[in-house]
């Protein structure tokens, strides 16, 4: 197959958005380097060498001798596995030779972040952490506490995280807002272990993907990017805490560490 | 017959986080059917591991790394990468409430000044959360170290 100059562009384009697309909705490093060389190769470059750092990747396509480099700064867009499975699937057909460039790029460019409804989000996300509460010994009064104290914070997340407020400043307002709720069950002595529905309310709050991520970033030969993850998930972690320590400092009810 | 009913009720109790925290990643309608059999699968293993006296650590690890397997043989099945099963099924494994009493403690070390109780809590909890997530990260890529290696998995 002979690429022109225009095409090499066209592919080096192409791939690079695929992979833009992934690093912004929570693919592992590897991942995105796996697919961006698959798709790129798939549409004829010889090789494709990618550098994936923790907000950009930096792309370089080879064909013939001549080399074409372009960035994309990576914007993180939040979780989302459908997008994630959709870029893979478009990265298999045209290694199938399913699709040209222009039928890829188009795909590409039609993908949309599907979003479930918002409400049973919300109401999932209540009964996970009643859940925990069960895992942690709580019984019927405390499983309906941490209920309501979750749902709450899960609103409130999404409704900051809609208006594109700072990450850490979402999480910090939603412990301190589940804190405050579950402490309610404390205050009004509600079921055998009401201290339980205070550790279990803000357990949607562990940022547990970028852990994850990290973790297995790091594993895998990509340390930065693992490092950088892990910082994240960190600052998260401690802006949860300050959330949830403003809490019991204002209504004295202490949960944790007793 | 005592131990298969706390393994049902465990099992219940952990498909309900699992699909919970998939659909807050996006993971499509179709795949929560297996972020469910697969967080009730690896919870129940670990707490059936743990009733015969496992360390959490290990049994963490050997839920996750069977996790990893499943979730190899599902993304090969249906063409889909493997962290969309294999991250909401272990989601309720993550040792949240560890990682939270951790950060709470340092946060009082500072404002109550040093204790040996306090700096107790704040190293044993911080050392369960740090060696229980790297079991849980290095159980789910397991399959991709030691069969693929660097080759694509879908």
């Amino acid at each position: 197959m002979e690429l022109s100059r225009e095409q090499q562009t066209e592919l080096t384009r192409i791939a690079v958005k695929a992979g833009q697309i992934l690093h912004q909705h929570g693919a592992e490093s590897r991942l995105v380097e796996q697919t961006t060389q698959r798709l790129g190769t798939a549409l004829g470059a010889q090789s494709i060498e990618l550098s994936v750092s923790s907000d950009s990747i930096v792309i370089t396509s080879l064909f013939n001798g001549n080399c074409i480099t372009t960035t994309r700064r990576c914007y993180d867009r939040g979780i989302n596995m459908q997008m994630v499975c959709d870029v893979q699937r478009i990265c298999v057909m045209a290694e199938k030779q399913l699709m040209d460039a222009a039928q890829v790029k188009d795909r590409l460019q039609r993908l949309k972040p599907m979003k479930y409804n918002r409400w049973l989000v919300v109401l999932m996300i209540g009964f996970s952490c009643a859940s925990f509460s069960h895992f942690f010994g709580g019984d019927m009064p405390v499983y309906i506490t941490t209920f309501f104290a979750s749902a709450g914070a899960m609103i409130l997340r999404q409704e900051l995280a809609h208006r594109h407020h700072n990450p850490f400043v979402n999480f910090a307002l939603a412990a301190f807002v589940a804190t405050s709720i579950s402490s309610l069950g404390v205050i009004y002595d509600f079921g055998e272990e009401p201290q339980i529905a205070m550790a279990a309310c803000v357990l949607l709050l562990v940022p547990g993907f970028p852990l994850i991520n990290a973790v297995s970033d790091m594993l895998k030969g990509h340390i930065s990017t693992g490092i950088a993850r892990w910082v994240f998930a960190t600052l998260l972690s401690i802006s949860v805490a300050i959330g949830i320590v403003a809490s019991m400092t204002l209504t004295g009810v202490v949960g944790w560490i007793s | 017959m005592e131990l298969l009913k706390l393994l049902i009720i465990d099992a219940w109790f952990a498909w309900i986080p699992a699909v919970g925290f998939a659909m807050v990643f996006n993971v499509p309608k179709k795949m929560l059917i297996y972020c469910a059999v697969g967080g009730a699968f690896a919870h129940s293993l670990r707490h059936l591991l743990m009733h015969f006296g496992i360390p959490i650590e290990w049994a963490t690890l050997a839920a996750s790394s069977s996790m990893g397997f499943v979730g190899l043989y599902w993304s090969r099945k249906h063409l889909i990468p493997r962290p969309v099963f294999t991250v909401a099924s272990i989601i309720p494994m993550i040792p949240g409430s560890y990682a939270f009493t951790t950060i709470i403690g340092i946060v009082e070390l500072n404002s109550g000044g040093y204790s040996l109780e306090l700096m107790q809590v704040i190293v044993e909890n911080g050392l369960r959360t740090l060696f229980i997530l790297g079991a849980l990260s290095f159980g789910l890529a397991l399959p991709s170290i030691l069969i693929y290696r660097g080759r694509p998995i879908v």
